[in-house]
């Protein structure tokens, strides 16, 4: 339940906002960040649903490799 | 592996680690990284990999699950829980229900979910109804539920909350004097949240090394690398190495919400007991949405093995990091993913789980269970 993954943002709607990642879209919360200021194309580091952390653009490509990799291990 | 990882595979094996070394874990996602990369196997003989504290389904009190059960099958409720739990056993007769899977068998209206915003629509959706949320989780998954209650919910919602600390359990075990590793890899999501400052205990009051790592085979390899040679160099601090996400002070919004709507409160861990500052507790200005405030309590002090393991799980024992996961006896023999035992089995932060899925099927239990690994 700790493992977070980063998304990207699409679409914002106040402190909800709509993320993608890998051709799957989610429903995200924005609450835990509303001292960062986000736009669409921003990743961020998603867990159960909420936002917990801005990330860049290669920290959200290396663990979205990681993942493909678990993925692939069955893990 | 990429460039990154295997240049530090190199400079950790030309440390030169001639003594035995254990460096504790203390994250499930941490332990499945290791394990699916088969770091183990890769790294210096004399240095071991040891699953700690990292699994907060594994530690949820027995009493609490049982608590979720009686609410979803006596009330007239809607229970609603991270997928995890549901799976989870506690000790009852053969005749009750012995999982929130099997209540739910049973009639009780239980439904899975995957997020706050999840439990926050079904309550919407459903007015009339009482939905009540049984929230377990280490400090990562406990803040979204702070969040979610900061920022207002349906009237119709309630939380029974089982929030758990991780940095406790790692000084319960430094404290006891036979922690059972020389150094730590501290976990890199409860660090986004909180900061990475919660760790320093474990430099200053306890000299050991330790390091905050990610979850790609770099990250953890680094980390590695460097309470390797902190111990080699004799010198100790607290390292970061996932500073791209980890920063200094946490996520400061999120620690906010969590001290607004909870307490920090002495609580129960599985098999383990009371450990001092790990749980969460709903402050009094939320007690409209605590469960544990708005139903009876169904707790059963006579209740036979109430708040232990199933019998012949060894959890407690893995969790502590006192046994390795095939150290037990009923690993891969009675207790296989399918047909979990215990709690360790059952969630995808459990490590004998982990360990199963990753292919370690070799069982080493040699009838010497309790410190086999340990201390
Ligand atoms: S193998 Fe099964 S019974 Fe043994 S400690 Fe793990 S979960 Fe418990």
């Amino acid at each position: 339940m700790c493992l977070a993954v980063p998304m990207t943002i699409t679409t914002i709607d106040g402190f909800q906002c709509t993320c993608e990642a890998k051709g799957i879209e989610r429903e995200v919360s924005l609450f835990m960040l509303q001292h960062e200021s986000l736009e669409p194309g921003d990743h961020v580091l998603v867990h159960v649903g909420y936002a917990i952390q801005k990330v860049s653009e290669e920290e959200a490509a290396d663990s979205w490799a990681l993942f493909d990799e678990m993925l692939a291990a069955g893990i | 592996m990429t460039r990154g990882a295997a240049d530090w595979l190199t400079a950790l094996n030309e440390l030169g680690i001639d003594r035995p070394v254990r460096i504790m874990n203390v994250c499930g996602g941490h332990e499945r990284s290791i394990s699916a990369a088969g770091l183990r196997t890769i790294i210096p003989d004399t240095v071991e990999l040891v699953p700690g504290p990292g699994c907060p389904v594994c530690i949820c009190p027995e009493e609490d699950v049982y608590e979720a059960i009686q609410l979803a099958l006596n009330e007239d409720i809607t229970l609603v829980a991270f997928g995890d739990m549901l799976r989870v056993p506690v000790n009852v007769p053969k005749r009750e229900a012995r999982s929130l899977e099997q209540a739910k068998a049973a009639g009780g209206d239980i439904r899975p979910i995957a997020s706050p915003i999840d439990a926050v629509r079904i309550a919407r959706d459903n007015p009339a109804r009482t939905v009540v949320f049984f929230a377990a989780g280490f400090e990562t998954t406990t803040a979204p539920v702070a969040a979610m209650l900061a920022e207002g919910v349906p009237d119709n919602l309630l939380v029974l909350l089982s929030g758990r600390l991780t940095w406790p359990a790692v000084k319960l075990l430094l404290d006891s004097g036979t922690p059972g590793f020389d150094a730590l890899i501290a976990p890199g999501h409860v660090s986004t949240v909180m900061g990475p400052e919660e760790w320093q205990f474990v430099v200053d009051e306890h000299d050991i090394p330790a390091a905050v790592a990610g979850f790609t085979p770099d990250s953890l390899l680094a980390a590695m690398y460097s309470v390797l040679r902190q111990l080699r160099d004799r010198r100790h601090f607290l390292d970061n190495c996932y500073p791209n996400v980890v920063r200094a002070g946490g996520n400061v919004e999120a620690k906010r919400q969590l001290h607004q709507v909870m307490n920090v409160v002495d609580a129960n861990w599985r098999g383990i007991g009371v450990i001092p500052g790990s749980g969460f507790a709903l402050r009094n200005e939320y007690a409209a949405h605590d469960a544990r405030n708005q139903f009876r309590s169904y707790a059963d002090a006579s209740r036979k093995r109430v708040g232990e393991m199933p019998p012949g799980c060894d959890c407690a024992q893995v969790v502590l990091g006192r046994i390795y996961p095939n150290q037990c006896r009923l690993y891969g023999a009675a207790c296989t993913p399918r047909k979990p035992i215990g709690p360790c089995m059952v969630s995808d932060e459990g490590a004998c789980r982990i360990w199963w899925s990753a292919g370690y099927r070799e069982n080493q239990w040699d009838g010497r269970k309790k410190s086999s690994a340990g201390g």
